[in-house]
């Protein structure tokens, strides 16, 4: 009965998490399915339904499309509607349905991708995953497909490999990144940024992992840029805020900061192309300026690296550890906070994540938790809990519960209490 | 690496025609993969005297993930690499979503790249009835589809829909047709009808296979003809067909 949740609300899928990493870049997503997913994206996932214009579809999937393998009505559709709106890209989305009669989204793209002349990107998505495997593989596509080779001097570069005949056009990234060649290129990264920093400009960078569902559309993403660009040059942010032409020349920054676990697989993929060296930390109150610190350490080294782990895993900026107080939600947020308060109070928090994360990066008193049966348990005796709303109904009555609303968690119910994770302080 | 898949009617004898073929390959020197696509699963019986592999589905339903390539992937007649998709339980589930999760799982443990196949052969169960069964010849899977007929109607309406099959799908980059493999039952005119569908289908007969009683005899000690009788004119028929296919497929 672990996965039974009695009480507590489950987390954005990962359909809605491909929507959302890609609303606002230009791009038709297309999900395939009967209409469910999508009311469920626009009604519950999207807070910028109302306000933004973005070419979000489903394709009416019927019952009888289903039995019968209308695969042509599914493309005939996608090609109409993508020859009218002409977006930079078509998106298809996979959910339960086409997953069980194994719909063949490849060959589908490739047949849309031939007719419109158009990228086609397939997203597999099964609706059984979170918003972080849907919207980290999104993203990740867009590191691969939509960010374009470096330009130096004229001459456009990936891995310090010289790309000839390159426009400036945005389908060439896709069509060129069949032909890439690897190439460990971090030496001459260094080089190039001990020049860059030699020049006396100031270091470039992408913010990876930006979605509503882990910031909500409150005033968080601004001050985090705000702040940042006191001491950075932003190229671009993965992907609220950011023109897909942004997005397009984030190959040029010296360093990547992963502000969700859904900025992952994007750094994975910029590091591969451009030997972008990453840093993970979600810059809230207390814990900003670290990250500060680590942004200029990595593009100096080079070298990837955990913001959070300096203050939580060496122990050596707690000066005394409080247990009792956790923290329930994504891993770098979560992990964030838990340094911030170990910075400003000494206070060794536990953390309990119940959504994918990378193994690699979680620190100590991390408990990756999905069932309520198990954070339950967890949390029994806990002093403190510090999670969204909904965490309050399996605390015990004398537990002190801090609230911190999560879009991927309760949706629009609490999103005007969510705070500026700049400006809250925790306890 | 070479991939290829063979389709045909159900009990015109592709699986020991496919095992015959991936013995000739292993006994040439070539790394071969043979993956059975049937909830039967016993595509790969004869190349492992009988003994049976335990199917990647049945692993899934009892482990989950938890099992490892060893596990699945058994080694069979001159070190062929035989793996069993499986399937549901008669009458229940769906047959072509299991191949379609198999050969995902299969992908995912990264079997082609630890094995190292220099030729893998999925053998197909029937006709192409839902996308499930098409899967072996979607992009990424199959380079050449071989389609194994006799004279008999049934078998050429069967082979004639596979063919359109992989016709429809030339625009979404699937496997390409590389021909038909005549099994004969000694029917009437028989050369003469599979000549007829080549020729409809655009396609060629690349092989022939007489009907041989070394076959069964071969099947009852649980082998190959290529290990029962490796001396036999029906050995040699397997070893023509092979080296047709080598040449075909460029291997």
């Amino acid at each position: 009965m672990k996965q039974v949740s009695v009480t507590l609300s489950t987390y954005t899928a990962d359909v809605s998490g491909v929507c959302s990493a890609l609303y606002e870049l230009g791009g038709m997503v297309v999900i395939h399915d009967p209409s469910g997913c999508n009311s469920t994206y626009n009604t519950h996932d999207e807070p910028r339904w109302y306000d933004m214009d973005s070419l979000v579809f489903i394709s009416g999937l019927s019952q009888m499309d289903a039995i019968m393998g209308n695969d042509d009505k599914f493309i005939n559709d996608i090609v109409r509607a993508a020859k009218e709106l002409k977006p930079c890209f078509i998106a298809l989305v996979r959910t339960p349905i086409p997953l069980m009669t194994g719909t063949d989204f490849e060959g589908i793209a490739r047949v849309i991708e031939k007719q419109t002349q158009i990228p086609v990107f397939y997203f597999p998505t099964s609706g059984m995953q979170s918003y972080v495997s849907g919207a980290g593989m999104a993203l990740e596509t867009v590191a691969r497909e939509l960010v374009l080779p470096t330009n130096a001097n004229g001459h456009f570069k990936e891995n310090g490999i010289e790309i000839e005949n390159v426009s400036n056009e945005l389908s060439v990234a896709y069509t060129k990144k069949k032909n890439q060649q690897k190439l460990n290129q971090s030496e001459q990264k260094q080089i190039e940024n001990t020049e860059s920093k030699q020049s006396n400009s100031k270091i470039k960078i992408n913010i990876l992992g930006a979605t509503p569902l882990d910031f909500s559309v409150n005033s968080t993403l601004d001050s985090i840029k705000e702040f940042l660009s006191k001491h950075f040059e932003i190229i671009s942010t993965f992907a609220m805020g950011s023109s897909i032409e942004d997005i397009q020349k984030a190959g040029e920054a010296d360093v990547n900061l992963v502000i969700s676990s859904v900025g992952f697989p994007a750094a994975k993929v910029l590091e591969e192309r451009f030997s972008t060296p990453y840093v993970i930390g979600t810059p809230v109150k207390g814990f900003a300026g670290i990250i500060a610190e680590k942004l200029i350490d990595a593009a100096w080294t080079g070298k990837s690296q955990a913001a959070y782990f300096s203050v939580t895993s060496s122990g050596k900026s707690i000066s005394r550890a409080t247990n009792g107080i956790y923290i329930i939600g994504e891993s770098v947020i979560s992990q964030s906070l838990k340094a911030a308060m170990a910075l400003k109070q000494g206070i060794d928090a536990t953390v309990i994540c119940p959504l994918e994360t990378e193994p690699e990066y979680i620190g100590e008193n991390v408990l990756l938790f999905s069932s309520e049966e198990e954070i339950k348990a967890a949390i029994a005796e806990a002093k403190t809990v510090i999670a969204d709303p909904i965490y309050k109904t399996i605390c015990a009555d004398e537990t002190n519960f801090i609230a911190l609303p999560h879009e991927a968690f309760s949706g629009r119910i609490y999103r005007k209490e969510i705070p500026n994770l700049m400006e809250w302080v925790t306890i | 690496m070479i991939k290829i898949a063979v389709y045909g009617k159900g009990g015109i004898g592709k699986s020991t025609t496919v095992s015959n073929v991936a013995a000739v390959f292993a006994s040439q020197g070539l790394r071969v993969m043979q993956i059975g696509c049937d909830p039967k699963a016993d595509s790969t019986v004869l190349l492992r005297h009988g003994e049976k592999v335990e199917t990647v589905l049945d692993l899934v339903r009892t482990r989950k993930e938890n099992f490892t390539l060893e596990e699945m992937v058994k080694e069979g007649f001159a070190g062929v690499c035989c793996v069993e998709a499986g399937g549901p339980s008669p009458g229940l589930g769906c047959a072509g979503r299991g191949i379609i999760a198999a050969l995902e799982i299969l992908e995912k443990k990264g079997a082609y790249e630890k094995y190292r196949p220099d030729v893998v052969i999925y053998d197909v169960l029937g006709d192409v009835v839902c996308g499930g069964f098409s899967m072996p010849m979607r992009r990424g899977y199959a380079d050449k589809v071989f389609v194994i007929t006799s004279g008999e109607n049934m078998a050429i309406h069967a082979a004639a829909n596979i063919a359109m099959a992989v016709e429809n799908f030339k625009d979404r980059g699937y496997a390409q047709l590389g021909g038909l493999i005549l099994n004969r039952r000694n029917v009437k005119n028989e050369d003469a009808k599979v000549e007829e569908l080549a020729e409809d289908i655009h396609s060629k007969v690349i092989g022939t296979l007489s009907r041989s009683a070394l076959v069964t005899d071969a099947e009852e000690q649980k082998k190959t003809v290529i290990e029962a009788y490796p001396d036999s004119e029906m050995a040699e028929e397997y070893r023509i067909l092979a080296g047709k296919i080598r040449t075909l497929c460029e291997i």
